[in-house]
């Protein structure tokens, strides 16, 4: 589905990605973990368009789409949750679908989608009225990982699902993200600071440590390797 | 002057800043459209305003001689200032502003100012080059008639109205109806609309309207098309009300409609609307207090005339910005997560 060769990253001077390599393979859910400054989300941001990779390429389904700009490749089947959810704060929970939908022109697919978005997340109904800045943080990340299902993506990009939220939530967001992989087939790439949490839901997991990969393999292999806790996600 | 001639002539005072106000309020859209999706402050669209103000004059001219409907005449002027302003809005942005977007804010903001004394001397040369500087706009015949004056068929309603103090002509009661009409489209447009809704998603985040798939400079070209567009139709209606414009006249009803957004909470779209038709009030309450003062035998306190029209709408805003920054509409800074 996914795969970068050599990818460099720089923000300004700052050279945050020094030549990731990474597979991840057709309906699978890989993690990406590692600590603060790891570059994870710097990968997701490369992957999707917001960032240009200065050197190596981005390649989905066998076409190279480093240097193209986000809004067009969201047409390739890739979404994209960002980092802090990104809710619009001033839209409703309805309009907030909407737009995810925005690529989509026919209206009857959008409103099927929004009904297929509340099927999955019913707290959504409820507050489909409500501007989305007002909701919990738990909710905005309902609202945008169904966001981003408004394009019926192939590749779902995840970046920190589980931040800021109470472990109920936390819960509730890897289940669906489970159901997702399993029932409708999405690949999916996981970026967490919850390893635990990652690990266990993942196939193949990459540990990434200052813009390097450092180690990557079975995930639940890695789950079990203390050393690697120790080294590389600063647990004790 | 008693209460009872007093009231009406209040009234009446200010009907014709409301009528003013329609005016600031188109032009505060402009300014606050731009700032919703740029947080630019533009400086450029007083000129912007009055070259809707000077292509709408050249229709007249040109057409004055011509047999047509005077309204005609005056939707054509209306769609040739929409198309001038609207076209050149995005033309600026296009070569002034968007090759400094990741520039530190002040940067732009001294450019916008740039831009603007550029376009107040080329509206004067090639007015210039044609001998004219003060352009008269030639209204077609009956604008400036009373509204439902005493041959009118409507005679009665104008003699209503002139009863209650407010005597209103033809061509004030069209400033406010394509005030309005441009209100309403304009209000469909941002709320009810998928290109509106892309607006407001651009206007709230720019990078994560991207990964909906919205193409963040189409969008801002788009805003500079519809606020520049406004521009041209406020041009046209200044260039009605008042009769006359050059190259210059940008600069008062711009920093006035400028104020207003702010009254109103820059980047409000209902809040530049309320800030323009305050403002048109006030302005002409402190212009008539000079009158009131004779009328009072107050004149010796010499304290308000009309010359302080101007310091009575930055006052308004100095104590806005004092005691609701965010304006009458505005809403604080959101939090981002």
């Amino acid at each position: 589905m996914l795969e970068l060769r050599g990818v460099h990253t720089y923000y300004g001077h700052i050279h945050a990605l020094k030549g990731i390599d990474a597979v991840v393979p057709d309906g699978e859910i890989v993690a990406l973990i590692g600590g603060n400054g790891a570059g994870k989300t710097t990968t997701l941001r490369t992957i999707s368009g917001m960032l240009r990779p200065k050197q190596g390429s981005v390649v989905m389904q066998g076409k190279d789409i480093s240097g193209i700009p986000a809004h067009q490749i969201l047409q390739m089947g890739m979404s994209h949750v960002p980092e802090g959810r990104r809710i619009f704060p001033q839209l409703t929970v309805r309009e907030n679908l909407e737009i995810g939908a925005h690529t989509v022109t026919d209206r009857k697919v959008v409103e099927e989608r929004i009904q297929e978005g509340f099927t999955y997340f019913p707290r959504l109904k409820e507050r489909e009225n409500q501007l989305g800045g007002t909701m919990s943080g738990g909710e905005q990340q309902m609202l945008a990982i169904a966001r981003a299902l408004m394009v019926n993506p192939k590749l779902l990009l995840l970046d920190e699902p589980s931040m800021g939220l109470s472990p109920l939530f936390v819960e509730a967001i890897f289940d669906i993200i489970v159901e997702l992989n399993a029932k409708r087939g999405t690949t999916i790439l996981l970026v967490e600071q919850n390893a635990q949490m990652a690990l266990s839901v993942a196939k193949t997991a990459y540990v990434l440590q200052t813009g390097e990969v450092k180690l990557s393999g079975n995930a639940s292999d890695i789950a079990e390797d203390e050393s690697v806790r120790k080294a590389y996600l600063g647990e004790d | 002057m008693d209460f009872a001639t007093l009231a009406p002539f209040l009234v009446g005072v200010v009907i014709s800043g409301l009528v003013l106000g329609f005016v600031y309020a188109i032009i505060a859209l402009g300014y606050t459209m731009v700032y919703g999706v740029l947080q630019l402050i533009n400086f450029a669209h007083s000129e912007v305003f009055v070259t809707g103000a000077v292509v709408g004059f050249e229709i007249f001219r040109v057409l004055n001689g011509v047999e047509m409907n005077g309204y005609l005449k005056l939707l054509l002027a209306l769609i040739a200032a929409m198309v001038a302003s609207g076209l050149l809005n995005i033309l600026i942005e296009r070569l002034a502003y968007r090759p400094l977007r990741n520039a530190p804010r002040l940067v732009p903001l001294i450019t916008a100012i740039g831009v603007s004394l550029i376009l107040q001397d080329l509206i004067r040369i090639i007015e210039g080059f044609q001998g004219r500087f003060d352009l008269t706009y030639q209204l077609p015949t009956g604008f400036s008639t009373p509204f439902c004056g005493p041959e009118s068929s409507c005679a009665g309603v104008g003699k209503f109205l002139g009863g209650i103090g407010i005597s209103l002509q033809i061509k004030e009661v069209i400033v406010v109806l394509v005030a309005l009409v441009s209100l309403a489209a304009l209000n469909y447009l941002v709320n009810f609309t998928k290109l509106g809704r892309a607006i407001r998603a651009v206007a709230q985040d720019r990078v994560t309207a991207g990964l909906m798939g919205i193409d963040a400079n189409g969008i801002i070209s788009l805003t500079f098309l519809i606020g520049g567009a406004l521009g041209g139709i406020s041009g046209v209606l200044f260039g009605l009300k008042f009769g006359t414009v050059n190259a210059y006249s940008g600069f008062d009803p711009g920093i006035v409609a400028f104020t207003a957004a702010v009254l109103g909470g820059i980047g409000s779209i209902p809040g530049a609307v309320l800030g323009g038709l305050v403002l048109g009030v006030i302005q002409n309450l402190i212009g008539v207090t000079n009158i009131l003062g004779g009328a009072l035998n107050i004149a010796n306190l010499g304290v308000i005339d009309s010359s302080y029209q101007r310091i009575g709408a930055f006052l308004v805003l100095v104590l806005i910005l004092i005691f609701k920054p965010t304006g009458l509409l505005g809403r604080s800074n959101v939090e981002k997560v």
